[in-house]
């Protein structure tokens, strides 16, 4: 056969190198090209990584043992030889961007799995990467001041060599993170990174991100998904380019914080930015308890920077005993407490009087507050013994103006009673405050959390303090969060500071005592339970309309909203539809259900293959539940989200 | 022995109480009694365990058994003490060992001590339980490396015990010493290496564990019993009157753990009414028109203490279809919609896989206008309520129904959902069809408890059942289940013992039991709902006789599955059960 030249880039020979030419026949097969090219470079190095890109027809030549003209390779065709691993910077839910390396040369969602192996992020199928949105003309003052984190250097050996499903079965860990991470500080610095939440952002930060204003804006976002059935390098990625990765598909299965410690983090960081840019709409009640809870996690997390979780049944063993150590240690507290108790505290039942607080000896004694005309008096009955468990326990607050209000709600047969009590100062209010809670809670003074509760309390009125004083310019470090940067910009513009923080301190009282698991569970399963969750959105045109319409895709159900009413007129759930379709010539979706309905759509905002590739994800997302095995099914992924280019 | 006549005073004092109010209500007192007196030897008995006790073989006189028991367990601690103060920590595993021993002798011993027996019992077991307690402090030091004389240790906590004492003026119950027993054994067990151990074998197979690891496993499971008899022993239990519809009475006790679901079972024991998962505890509060059915999961006791002495209230022992309804159509609950419809089994499976399934619950979208009642007047206005997972909302005048603009009416937290009876009359609803929202201890009128009407019965038990799901969860789902199982092993139970119906051909019970339901059917109930309905309460079938109409139809299925044996048939009524907190025993 006759031998023709073939002229190949090597990209390690550098940007400017001439390309390398070949003397081939048609019958030689790929391996034999790289065989050769690599002889003629005359350079020493693993070259195992390395493949042939035949830039006019945008393939990899992967299959080593097809000839060239099984290939249809001429002597007009452009090759680069180049590794199939490259470095990409990748744009975490929690806005740090990471640089490591990532497969150009395989579907989209195959290098999902391989960054999530690297990071530890179980279940890579329910993430996706997104094409950034574009910044102005400030992109390069902002690159140069970013830190990267760098993981190129970690051997992709840990992010291949690892066995087929390793990402599904829980990874071994040494020193609780996964083996590349511990080789060196910097790397457990990124394992940090990863694991821990981020301080809330500056409010400035916040108002300065894109926020979407509308449902076609949140379309327009989601038209920027990566195709996960072709490469990278085949939608126009290049080597270090940026891409967002993000869980794409609302439909979290089998989370375990034991082993999910960098899953759950960062599902909580794209949480959290989703609340605060309005990317999901929330009721003024669920915002103040979503920045109670980002208080209580970012303080937390502080403390104990691992979320760590041990045995479950050693921890109810552990708390049986420390209520058995509370029981007994009361007493001895009670008494010491009688002490501490004193007749400062006013008191207010609300009904009798407008303004009349009238100063009592009060007694906290196990669930109960008893009070007495004076402390001489203590020692006989009451005039009254009021018990607070199961009551509502709310601050009315204002440290500037010295106000430290106690509003208890409690129930009674004849109705809820509203008492307040008023202290002195800040610690006799702390104090008194812990102690009202604990007792709401059926829980005694001798409870080991009572000093953790009169910290919370305090700091949180040390946060008010300083808020009050420096409008919004606070650091966002511990004692100090400021809580405009815990809300969304609206409620910033809505309320003052030392309005905002009264009502988040309100929410804070019933998530205080959560471990930071618990916090991070408690956050994600409210933001689960909004009635907008997991709804991605595409501009559609349905068939036979003439005008624009939204195409809501959740993780069970499609609606259809109606533009011009702002509301959802239609929902299909996946469970009673039969099929759906895509005409690839046309770019149409044709989806039929249960009992004769069909719809059919063109989409606008985004590619239709998106589109199919949510609901046939969804799908997918479904049938893990039913299969025993924990491999990840990656032939039905593909299957039912590849369309015309399943594999 | 102060201790001892301080426990007979007590003992005395329920007992005048117990007949006190069997003065008032005449029925089965010696029943009663007796039953009661059964249950305070269990509690006795129960708060012997635990107690140094010799072996069984021998049979000497109760008290004098006891001081034998108790001093040759002293000599095994002290032989311990021994051991323990030349710092050997395996000697601590003898400790548990010892003490585990005892408790398992003492649960094989049946004796059935005359409470006067048992009670001058507890004296000793203090004197016992300090020694175990001095014992274990002076293995705290000694393990710790402290070099301790022990005689000097127990000396100082004799001192706090003593100073304990004079404290509280009065002896130490045995219940707080054997709290100091517990929480010795977590310092001189769980503080070190032991808990060490056991965090690092948490998950591990029991089979790979080494035998350190073993025997600290085994010690936490020592210490988790020993918990488990403390609690026993704190157990408060009320006794309960039970009346029936034919105007005849049950007593029963129930003790503070119990669930709804624990009473619900042996109340269906005893009854023998046929299991079906519809068989409920409902609240009424007649004073305010309402009832509530009780969750399973929801602990009796604690309800039941929120009513007043002086209360009218009632629980009723009754079967509800919609209790559970919204597990067996569950489409006309979860999806919002406004018609009822049908759907195929594996469906509504799937269904309800998804909505409970999950780490989350997802809410079922409920929206729309209800009437709600003006604080302190008959007067109701128009509301676009809300439900979501944080409480119910309404849209305020004037704005569209973004969340951001939504009020808050209610969080769920604090108040149960309850079903208002007749409020058209009471109240001038505009209909029947009422919930009530209120604090559970909230008894009387009050303007802390909030009024809502529907325009029909099939949006108000959308609502209250909705609410129920944001307020319970995934709960109410395992509560379903629950309930299924035990219906499931009633009917296996039942087939087995009847020997007319086999298993797998439980058709042939149905032209039987249909005729049964028939005889019974009685007017208010339509047509398509007879068959099935004629089990529950009529006045259940009335009011929900066209709602429940395709509802039932999965229902009568489940129901024609279970065949009914034969002589329990006329128990299949329902009962009223009203019960009467009297005492609450120690």
């Amino acid at each position: 056969m006759a031998a023709w030249d073939l002229s190949v880039t090597v990209e390690d020979l550098g940007p400017d190198a001439p390309p390398v030419t070949l003397s081939v026949a048609s019958d030689l097969h790929v391996g034999g090209v790289i065989l050769k090219l690599v002889e003629k470079t005359q350079i020493k190095r693993d070259w195992s990584d390395h493949a042939l890109w035949w830039e006019q027809k945008q393939c990899w030549l992967l299959r080593t043992a097809w000839t060239l003209e099984k290939y249809g390779i001429h002597a007009d065709a452009k090759l680069f030889f180049m590794p199939q691993h490259k470095p990409l910077r990748l744009c975490l839910p929690n806005g740090i961007t990471l640089r490591l390396r990532a497969c150009f040369s395989n579907p989209v969602f195959q290098t999902v799995m391989g960054i999530c192996r690297m990071l530890n992020i179980r279940h890579p199928e329910e993430l996706s990467l997104l094409r950034p949105v574009e910044h102005k003309k400030k992109k390069k003052d902002k690159d140069s001041a970013e830190e990267i984190y760098d993981l190129t250097e970690v051997p992709l050996s840990s992010g291949t060599f690892t066995t087929l499903h390793s990402h599904l079965s829980r990874p071994c860990l040494y020193n609780g993170m996964p083996a590349h991470f511990a080789d060196s500080p910097q790397m457990e610095a990124i394992y940090k990174m990863l694991s821990v939440t981020q301080p809330p952002p500056a409010p400035e930060v916040v108002a300065k991100q894109y926020r979407p204003a509308s449902v076609v804006d949140k379309a327009h976002i989601h038209g920027r998904w990566l195709n996960s059935s072709r490469c990278l390098l085949q939608q126009g990625i290049q080597e270090n380019d940026r891409v967002w990765l993000r869980f794409k598909f609302y439909a979290f299965y089998d989370i375990e914080p034991k082993y999910d410690v960098v899953r759950l983090t960062q599902l909580y960081e794209q949480a959290r930015w989703a609340i605060l840019l309005e990317d999901i709409d929330c009721t003024e009640e669920e915002m103040m308890l979503f920045g109670a809870l980002q208080y209580h996690i970012s303080k937390v997390s502080q403390s104990e920077p691992q979320m760590m979780s041990s045995n479950a049944a050693m921890d109810d063993l552990e708390s049986a005993l420390q209520s058995l150590e509370v029981k007994m240690e009361g007493e001895s507290i009670i008494f010491k407490h009688v002490e501490l108790s004193d007749g400062t505290v006013c008191f207010r039942p609300k009904r009798l009087t407008l303004k009349g607080y009238k100063q009592y000896w009060f007694k906290f004694q196990d669930t109960s507050i008893s009070y007495f005309k004076s402390k001489e008096e203590s020692i006989g009955e009451p005039i009254q013994q009021i018990n607070l468990k199961g009551c509502e326990v709310a601050p009315d607050v204002n440290v500037a103006a010295q106000k430290f209000l106690i509003r208890l709600l409690i129930p009674a047969p004849e109705g809820m009673n509203e008492v307040y009590l008023r202290c002195e100062n800040e610690q006799q209010y702390a104090q008194w405050m812990a102690a009202c809670r604990l007792g709401s809670k059926g829980k005694t003074l001798a409870d080991s959390s009572f000093q953790n509760e009169i910290q919370s309390i305090r700091s949180f009125l040390a946060m008010q303090k300083t808020n009050s004083g420096s409008h919004g310019n606070a650091p966002a470090n511990d004692e100090s969060i400021n809580t405009n940067s815990l809300v969304s910009p609206r409620y910033n513009k809505k309320y003052k500071t030392k309005q905002l923080t009264p009502r988040i301190l309100d929410a804070y009282q019933n998530v205080a005592q959560l471990s930071l698991t618990d916090a991070v569970m408690r956050f994600l399963q409210i933001w689960q339970s909004l009635p907008d969750f997991g709804l991605s959105y595409v501009v559609v045109r349905f068939k036979g309309s003439r005008k624009d319409e939204v195409l809501g895709v959740a993780p069970n159900r499609l609606i259809r909203i109606d533009l011009g009413v702002g509301d959802v007129v239609k929902t299909w759930r996946y469970n009673n539809m039969k099929q759906w379709n895509v005409n690839w010539d046309i770019r149409q979706l044709a989806i039929e259900f249960e009992g004769n309905v069909n719809i059919a759509f063109s989409c606008v905002t985004a590619d239709c293959k998106i589109v199919h590739e949510f609901i046939g994800g969804y799908i997918f997302m479904s049938t893990r539940s039913r299969e025993k095995s924990s491999t990840l099914n990656e032939e039905l992924f593909h299957k039912l989200t590849g369309g015309h280019e399943a594999l | 022995m102060e201790q001892v006549s301080d426990e007979e005073v007590e003992v005395r004092g329920e007992e005048e109480e117990e007949e006190e109010d069997s003065d008032k209500e005449d029925q089965d007192l010696d029943k009663m009694f007796g039953a009661w007196l059964g249950e305070l030897d269990k509690l006795t008995q129960s708060l012997d365990d635990g107690r140094p006790e010799q072996p069984p073989q021998q049979k000497a006189p109760l008290r004098q058994e006891t001081n034998m028991a108790n001093f040759s367990y002293r000599f095994s601690i002290y032989n311990i003490n021994e051991a323990l103060n030349q710092g050997e920590n395996v000697d601590l595993d003898a400790l548990m060992a010892d003490l585990c021993s005892i408790e398992q002798e003492l649960s094989t011993i049946n004796t059935k001590p005359n409470s006067a027996g048992s009670l001058a019992r507890l004296g000793i077991w203090n004197l016992n339980a300090r020694s175990i307690v001095h014992s274990s402090r002076s293995s705290v030091t000694s393990a710790s490396g402290v070099s301790v004389n022990s005689a000097s240790s127990m000396d100082s906590l004799d001192s706090v015990l003593r100073a304990n004492e004079s404290d509280s003026q009065q002896l130490i119950h045995q219940d707080s010493l054997s709290l100091s027993l517990c929480l010795s054994f977590k310092h001189s067990y769980l503080d070190r290496e032991t808990s060490l151990i056991l965090r690092n074998i948490a998950g591990k197979p029991s089979h790979l564990l080494t035998k350190e690891e073993q025997a600290a496993k085994l010690k936490a499971d020592n210490i988790r019993v020993a918990l488990e008899k403390i609690k026993e022993a704190q157990v408060k239990k009320l006794v309960i009157r039970v009346h029936l519809s034919d105007e005849s009475s049950k007593t029963m006790m129930v003790d503070e753990r119990q669930t709804v679901r624990q009473v619900l079972d042996s109340l269906l024991e005893k009854s023998h009414c046929g299991y079906s998962p519809d068989w409920s505890l409902v609240e009424t509060i007649s004073e305010l028109q309402m009832e509530r059915i009780f969750e399973d999961h929801e602990n009796l006791v604690e309800n039941l203490l929120n009513w007043t002495r002086d209360s009218q209230n009632r629980l009723m022992f009754t079967e509800r279809i919609e209790k559970y309804a919204v597990f067996k159509n569950p489409q006309n609950y979860l999806l919002g919609r406004k018609e009822t419809c049908e759907m195929a089994e594996r469906n509504k499976e799937a269904l309800l896989e998804e909505c409970f399934g999950g780490s989350s619950v997802s809410v079922p979208e409920m929206e729309g206008v209800l009437w709600l009642k003006e604080d302190g007047k008959k007067s109701w206005k128009k509301r676009y309520f809300l439900l979501r997972a944080s409480g119910i909302y309404y849209v305020p005048k004037g704005k569209a129904k973004a969340s951001r603009d939504l009020v808050c009416f209610l969080q769920l937290d604090h108040v149960n959902v309850y079903l208002g009876q007749d409020y058209k009359s009471k109240y001038k609803a505009p209909t029947d069809y009422c919930m009530v929202l209120k604090h559970p201890q909230i008894q009387k009128k009050s303007q802390y408890i909030k009024y809502l009407c529907c325009d029909d019965i099939r949006t108000l038990q959308q609502w209250i059942n909705s609410i129920r799901i944001t307020k319970y969860g995934k709960q109410l789902y395992i509560n379903f289940q629950e309930a299924m199982r035990r219906t499931e092993a009633a009917y296996d139970w039942s087939s087995l013992s009847s020997s007319s119906i086999k298993s797998g051909s439980s058709s042939s019970s149905l032209p039987e039991s249909q005729s049964n339901h028939s005889s019974q059917s009685d007017s208010g109930v339509s047509e398509m709902t007879s068959s099935s309905h004629t089990r529950s309460q009529s006045v259940v079938s009335s009011i929900f006789s066209d709602a429940w109409r395709r509802g039932t139809q999965g229902e009568l299925r489940l129901l024609q599955q279970k065949p009914i044996p034969s002589g329990h048939k006329d128990l299949t009524c329902i009962f009223q059960v009203s019960f009467h907190v009297m005492t609450s025993v120690r």
